[in-house]
């Protein structure tokens, strides 16, 4: 990898996914941001910023967090391609002052440079700089509104619903943080729940309807 | 194969759950068979690509890449089991269109490959009962059934004997038992809501769902029992579910008497006024572009429902202008689709310290409990049930949650809150304005598209707003607090439950197909999948195709046998 501080060109960016692959056992091919078109390719302040912001939800603890498993460019990645519908044209109800700057031409919404401006702003400044205490508020406070009770539309619902879908379909968050079996084998209609016991990744119904 | 006068003696068209189904039957009777299936091969086993993926695996973790799915899957991206481990299993919408009649909707879901949807199905398998091939004569929409339950009842024995249905006997009239291997236990919440729903309502049961997954071993048929992974769609190497591959077709195969085509899509039937007879049966080789056909003594079309009508829309001649076998003027109409909706959802308190193991790959069921002895429905005469089912969170609640850092990421790895819901299926009724028709546009490979006019009428709202109603009563009195409950319908095609169109019954002037699934027109043309529908009933309809596909096919091979046909 690049030395701190230096930006990434087009052969680092592959060599490093092809690395976080490595290490985490999944094909070379699992996020490909390579690919996307020239106006969906992140800055290199974007990633680091998706990266901690991930992080700063799901952090590390006797588990791999967010950014250890490259949650931050799969959010990256999800977006671009739009998945849970942020590619879609925004309901007219929800265009606010604050948020009409990020729509592209056909009226979807550009996620990734709302939360660059949303965090930089209430940062009065460069988010990154701050201390992660500092970020931690900040995100906080950002969630908070955004999950209130009768909250109008926020990006950040979305943005937050990728960051866990990068991670609990990683190895590490499927299968370490959570329980992940392939086959079962058998059907056990009730057995006590103990609080050490943790909830399956592979509870496929649960994933659809949870 | 443009010259084969005598080497087939039937030609099935379509090899999913019926068309698979037709070719065991008919090749084990001693008839040379030649099934012909539009899509691409898919073989048991060697061809379930996705079948034992981690999410991690997968580029869009299992999601789906839904930039293409908009480009190219428009439609299928619209069912929920359409996603990245089944997408392969679907049709490519941009490449197989249909047009919806203006200010229509119908959402068509298919599977155009070898086994058809009988890879894709939910595996639910009721019996009908005479309530449902009496309804349309008892309340007189749409036309009566020319046979009743005790005819067919022999016919579902020998099906689930093959198929392999698990369920619980539980005696009621207007859910017929079968022959059933052993039920799958329903989850701790789903007894305790059974029980208190019994104990106010005496007449309504909250039973395991039948299904086609086997909960005992069939070495005879290479079947393993279950492995409670309920990934069903991305094809089973253990053949524990019913499927083409996983059964009919090694069945058809291993009397050396069946010939399976794949890549063709017939678009027409040759028809002989002098003989009152199809003489041949036309396809397109889809990679190649060239077109075929082929000769048989008899025709079974099961090209999955609205296909079916397609084929016989499309194969109009001098002689049978409106399309063939429509004399009556009635091909194409009196199509349905069961009304669904979520009826409703409800948190279920008081189970906290239990869980399960595995995942069940069915739910529960609440047969009808309305219009059976007397006619109780406010705006609706016929049928509704629910199917759904008791189940824990998991991570995805988080979604719905406030809340960043380590607490937050700790109470996302336990096991989330049991809710239960309850999604309602009302009988959808036959009626002439719902219907299929040519278009004019054509598909990519020059054949006339189908255009679906599709619409729910008063009394499938009705029935739904009456099951909304029910639903939250009961699961209320179960103890439950219902947070959602709809009464609208989904779009039309979303049950995908889609049948009708050349409907059975007495009188050649208002049906296609008489009471063996023959053609009033055309005595050597069988319709066995859900085009031969007259009425919708209110439960899953495969079983009821499957049954009548192994009547059909032993009438046909009498009929032959006798010189008949």
């Amino acid at each position: 990898m690049s030395a701190a501080g230096q930006g990434w060109n087009r052969r680092e960016f592959v060599g490093a996914a092809s690395l976080l692959a490595l290490a985490l056992g999944v094909p070379a091919a699992a996020i490909r941001l390579t690919d996307l078109d020239a106006q969906d390719a992140p800055t290199e302040r974007q990633r680091s910023l998706m990266t901690r912001v991930a992080d700063l939800v799901i952090p590390r603890t006797d588990t791999p967090g967010a950014a250890d498993v490259g949650a931050g460019d799969f959010v990256i990645l999800a977006l671009a391609h739009g998945l849970s519908e942020t590619r879609a044209p925004m309901a007219a109800a929800n265009v606010t002052a604050a948020l009409a700057p990020f729509r592209r031409r056909n009226g979807s919404l550009r996620y990734l440079a709302w939360l660059e401006n949303a965090l930089d702003r209430s940062a009065s400044g460069d988010f990154l700089r701050h201390p992660r205490e500092r970020q931690a508020e900040i995100l906080a406070a950002l969630d908070e509104a955004a999950f209130a009770k009768e909250a109008p539309f926020s990006p950040w619902n979305a943005i937050k619903g990728l960051i866990l879908t990068g991670y609990y379909t990683s190895e590490a968050g499927g299968s370490q943080e959570l329980r992940y079996e392939l086959v079962p084998g058998k059907w056990e209609w009730n057995i006590p729940l103990t609080p050490e016991m943790r909830a399956f990744s592979s509870d496929w119904t649960a994933v659809d309807f949870g | 194969m443009t010259d084969n006068e005598g080497q087939f003696d039937a030609i099935v068209v379509g090899s999913g759950i019926t068309g698979g189904f037709a070719a065991k039957e008919l090749t084990e009777a001693g008839l040379k068979v030649l099934m012909i299936e539009r899509g691409r091969k898919i073989e048991h086993q060697i061809d379930y690509e996705t079948e034992t993926k981690a999410p991690w695996e997968m580029e869009f973790r299992g999601e789906g890449d839904t930039a293409l799915y908009e480009r190219d899957y428009a439609v299928q991206m619209l069912n929920r089991h359409f996603t990245e481990f089944t997408q392969n299993h679907f049709v490519n919408d941009a490449e197989q269109p249909y047009q919806k009649a203006p200010g229509k909707d119908f959402d068509w879901f298919r599977s155009y490959q070898l086994g058809g949807r009988s890879l894709t199905w939910g595996r639910q398998c009721y019996r009908w009962s005479d309530y449902d091939f009496g309804a349309n004569k008892r309340d007189g929409v749409g036309t009566d059934w020319p046979i009743r339950y005790a005819e067919l009842a022999p016919w579902y024995d020998r099906v689930e004997e093959f198929v392999g249905v698990s369920g619980a006997r539980e005696g009621l009239a207007q859910l017929p038992d079968g022959h059933f291997l052993p039920p799958m236990e329903l989850n701790v919440v789903e007894q305790a809501v059974r029980e208190r729903i019994r104990a106010k309502y005496p007449e309504r049961v909250l039973t395991i769902g039948r299904t086609a997954n086997l909960t005992e071993a069939r070495p005879e048929q290479g079947r393993a029992h279950c492995q409670y992974r309920s990934i069903c769609a991305r094809g089973c190497s253990y053949g524990a579910y019913f499927s083409t591959q996983s059964a009919s077709l090694p069945a058809a195969q291993k009397t050396g008497r069946l010939t399976v085509v794949t890549d063709a899509q017939v678009h027409r039937l040759s028809y002989d006024p002098a003989t009152r007879r199809v003489t041949a049966v036309h396809w397109i080789d889809t990679r190649t572009g060239e077109h075929k056909r082929a000769h048989s003594r008899i025709v079974f079309l099961n090209a999955g429902s609205f296909n079916s009508v397609h084929v016989l829309l499309n194969s109009r001649s001098e002689a049978m202008p409106n399309g063939l076998a429509n004399s009556s003027g009635v091909l194409g109409t009196h199509i349905m689709d069961h009304a669904s909706t979520l009826a409703a959802k409800a948190i279920m308190p008081g189970f906290e310290d239990r869980t399960t193991f595995g995942n069940r790959p069915t739910g529960v069921v609440i047969p009808r409990f309305k219009n059976m002895e007397t006619l109780d429905g406010d705006g609706f005469t016929r049928g509704y049930s629910y199917q759904g089912g008791a189940m824990q969170s998991t991570w995805t609640q988080g979604k719905r949650m406030g809340g960043i850092g380590a607490e937050y990421k700790d109470k996302l790895h336990q096991v989330g809150p049991w809710s239960m819901v309850l999604v309602a299926f009302a009988d959808s009724m036959p009626r002439a304005a719902n219907r299929l028709t040519l278009s004019k546009k054509l598909d990519p490979r020059g054949v006339p598209q189908l255009e679906i006019a599709f619409e729910h009428g008063a009394e499938e709202h009705a029935a739904l707003a009456d099951a909304k109603k029910e639903a939250a009563a009961m699961l209320t009195h179960a103890g439950g607090k219902v947070i959602m409950g709809f009464d609208r319908p989904n779009h039309g095609g979303t049950a995908i439950h889609e049948m009708g169109g050349a409907r059975m019954g007495w009188d050649p002037q208002t049906s296609v197909l008489n009471r063996w699934n023959q053609a009033h027109d055309a005595a050597n043309l069988f319709v066995t999948d859900g085009a031969q529908m007259s009425s919708s009933a209110c439960q899953n309809p495969s079983l009821t195709y499957l049954a009548l596909t192994a009547r059909a096919c032993d009438a046909a091979v009498s009929m032959l046998k006798e010189g008949r046909i």
